[in-house]
């Protein structure tokens, strides 16, 4: 099995390839982003300079048939919160790349002329070139994946990777897009920026192709199908997995957090929204159904759980991804917005411009609040975010996030940890989850360390989301088995399953040994999340963050959230006991 | 004494009223009854659900009182 990493220099426009150095054999996905992040960036590099690297990384498992195993993580400096940035998407450059034999595509320096535009197309021999693409300066995403395909053979199965205006403006909400299954860019490494970092460099675009291969062979065939086995019938058997994520998708979760008190309204100055059935996952299942929409798919070939969606527009025709949970609730509760429609259409700028929907919903929210635009104002806050096409405000202030808008426009209610914003649970009335919004090194964070489970959706045990004990270490333990899984290249949604059945947990390691050949358990599994997240942190401190960086807005331990009437209470001793394993593991890595 | 119920994702078929949806219905019950005892009168299946009184988790045992609203789900989660 080859793992090599590409490397591809924007400066000279070289592309060299090397295996992977035998120390980072056990890496893949986020470990191997945070390895070589950590390695290449100086720490106070300029996350638009040619100092910072981005790299693309599958999982272990990527371009297996393990199920859920295809998902891609994008590392660099992130140009929103100034630190690391391990980003996560779906869609089927992971599989591409690795089925070429690539562990990573590390993309350095940037171009010399600042209006060059290039496209990096790896063949499916495995071969590499860089296209100048000028042409393509500007263009959205849904055109640029029609340009791609033009010059594609027919024929050709491949994956795009790509950035829009909004990462060739440098907007610090910029996203890179993955074409999913149909070749639709509509997957994306959405947070922290790095469609900025890519767009900086002068990359434009990737093209992988992986026409006539098949999934990768293992190490121990016979072992690693039978622990597929194993892990598919978990997937199938647990309700979530098996049940309410295809029928209803990741929106299921609107009417549950709203009616928990946990739904961030206007501006996460509500925890239940009135509107919330309106844009919900059961609305929203039965509208795209009677618009003619496809139940469910999976983001990547492989996925079994298959929680994506198409929205359809009124007259039947495809319009946009999901909305994700996310998106409805950033765009819908967060801005008043109760109509899925509405929310389509902002989900379908922001897919097309290439920005983040979690932060730009979040940012719209504030802009709200500072009186500009009335709460459930779509038309407005469509036309304020497509005014950064243009250029000036007020949209390249939104583009560059909620921090920045708050900043501009005056607002003190800025709901960001380290500059990124927060996602679509108030941390006041489920405390766990604002646990890893203020810990995580990415900023304010719900897949970094989901206690949402736990605490609200009653998977992997019980915890009270009222109540500050016990999430201190709840979030420790997540953050480290997510790390894990995000090395693996597995979905977190995986996790639901994990956690309730023992064999879908030791399958995870099981497919690893068995893919691999190498000694994988559950303590090497567990070794390489906190190894992951050791990187993370040492590369952060040494930017100059510190313990002041990993707390919650100020004004979240006083003003009252509704209905009720809570504040976040986990103290910050608490807070900073979440890493107190990094000093160990640094030194097991020699990194101390 | 009045007591508010909504049901949500595939639970929401089993409303009395048969005519699904998420909204909730007021439900006229005697002094003294559980959430168990709902589960059984609704003929909810016999499987894990997540259950809320007024925006808290509740136990199935847990005695309703005037005025407070139900939520049951069946297992949902995301992301
Ligand atoms: S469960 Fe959803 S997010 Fe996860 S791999 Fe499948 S489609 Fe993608």
């Amino acid at each position: 099995m080859t793992r090599d990493i590409l490397r591809v220099d924007m400066g000279d426009l070289s592309i060299t390839r090397q295996p992977l150095p035998d120390a980072w054999r056990r890496y893949g996905g986020r470990a191997l982003t945070d390895a070589i992040v950590y390695s290449e960036v100086p720490p106070d590099a300029e996350p638009l300079g040619p100092d910072n690297v981005l790299v693309f990384a599958p999982g272990i498992l990527g371009g297996t048939s393990a199920p859920n195993g295809g998902r891609i993580s994008v590392g660099g400096k992130s140009p929103l919160t100034g630190g690391i940035k391990e980003s996560n998407s779906g869609g089927q450059a992971a599989h591409a790349l690795a089925r070429n034999g690539i562990a990573a595509v590390v993309v350095t320096g940037a171009a010399a002329d600042p209006d060059a535009r290039y496209c990096l197309v790896i063949e499916n021999d495995g071969s590499a070139s860089l296209e100048r693409v000028d042409e393509w300066a500007g263009l959205g995403n849904y055109d640029l994946a029609e340009e791609i395909a033009a010059t594609r053979p027919e024929g050709d199965r491949y994956a795009t990777i790509q950035t829009g205006p909004a990462g060739e403006a440098g907007a610090k909400a910029a996203g890179i897009a993955f074409s999913d299954p149909k070749g639709y860019p509509n997957r994306f490494a959405g947070r922290g920026g790095l469609g900025a970092v890519m767009a900086s460099k002068g990359l434009k675009a990737v093209v992988v192709s992986d026409k006539g291969h098949g999934f990768l062979g293992h190490a121990d065939k016979e072992a690693f199908n039978a622990s597929m086995k194993r892990f598919a019938t978990a997937l199938k058997d647990h309700a979530v997995t098996g049940q309410a994520l295809p029928a209803y998708g990741t929106n299921v979760l609107t009417n549950i957090l709203s009616e928990a008190g946990g739904l961030p309204t206007r501006n996460f100055s509500h925890g239940t929204f009135e509107m919330a059935d309106d844009i919900g996952g059961e609305r929203q299942a039965e509208t795209i159904k009677a618009r003619g929409g496809e139940e469910h798919h999976g983001c990547h070939t492989g996925c079994t759980i298959q929680c994506s969606r198409y929205w359809m527009d009124k007259d039947g025709h495809y319009k946009t991804k999901g909305p994700e949970y996310e998106t409805a609730w950033s765009f819908g509760a967060d801005c008043g917005i109760g109509d899925l429609d509405e929310i389509a259409e902002l989900d379908r700028a922001c897919g097309d411009l290439g920005l983040d929907t979690i932060e730009m919903g979040a940012t719209m929210a504030v802009y709200m609040d500072s009186g500009a635009l009335e709460f459930g104002d779509a038309d407005g806050a469509l036309k304020a975010l497509m005014s950064g096409v243009e250029g000036g405000t007020p949209g390249r202030v939104l583009w560059n996030g909620a921090a920045a808008t708050g900043k501009e426009f005056g607002v003190g209610r800025v709901p960001t940890v380290k500059n990124q914003a927060m996602p679509a649970y108030d941390p006041r009335s489920v405390m766990g989850i604002g646990v890893t919004y203020a810990t995580s090194t990415m900023g304010a964070d719900h897949t970094a360390g989901y206690t949402v489970a736990t605490e609200i959706l009653k998977v992997g045990g019980e915890a009270d989301p009222l109540k500050p004990e016990g999430q201190a270490e709840l979030s420790k333990n997540l953050q480290i088995a997510t790390a894990a899984l995000d090395s693996l290249g597995f979905c977190i949604f995986v996790a639901f399953p994990v956690l309730d059945i023992p064999e879908a947990f030791a399958a995870l390691h099981e497919l690893a040994a068995a893919h691999t050949g190498d000694e994988w358990d559950a303590d090497s599994l567990m070794q390489v999340g906190r190894e992951a997240l050791t990187f993370e942190r040492l590369f952060n401190e040494k930017a100059g963050f510190t313990a002041a960086d990993d707390r919650l807005p100020a004004w979240m331990m006083t003003e009252k959230l509704p209905p009720h009437n809570v504040v976040f209470e986990v103290t910050d001793a608490e807070l900073d006991s979440v890493f107190d394993f990094v000093p160990d593991t640094a030194r097991e890595m020699g990194l101390a | 004494m009045k007591v508010q119920i909504a049901l949500f994702a595939s639970l929401s078929r089993y409303q009395p009223d048969g005519e699904g949806g998420r909204a909730p219905r007021e439900f006229e019950l005697a002094e003294g009854t559980t959430i168990a005892d709902i589960i059984l009168s609704l003929g909810l299946p016999d499987e894990p659900r997540v259950v809320f009184v007024n925006g808290r988790h509740a136990p199935d045992d847990h005695v309703l009182a005037e005025g407070e609203r139900l939520a049951i789900f069946p297992p949902v989660a995301g992301g």
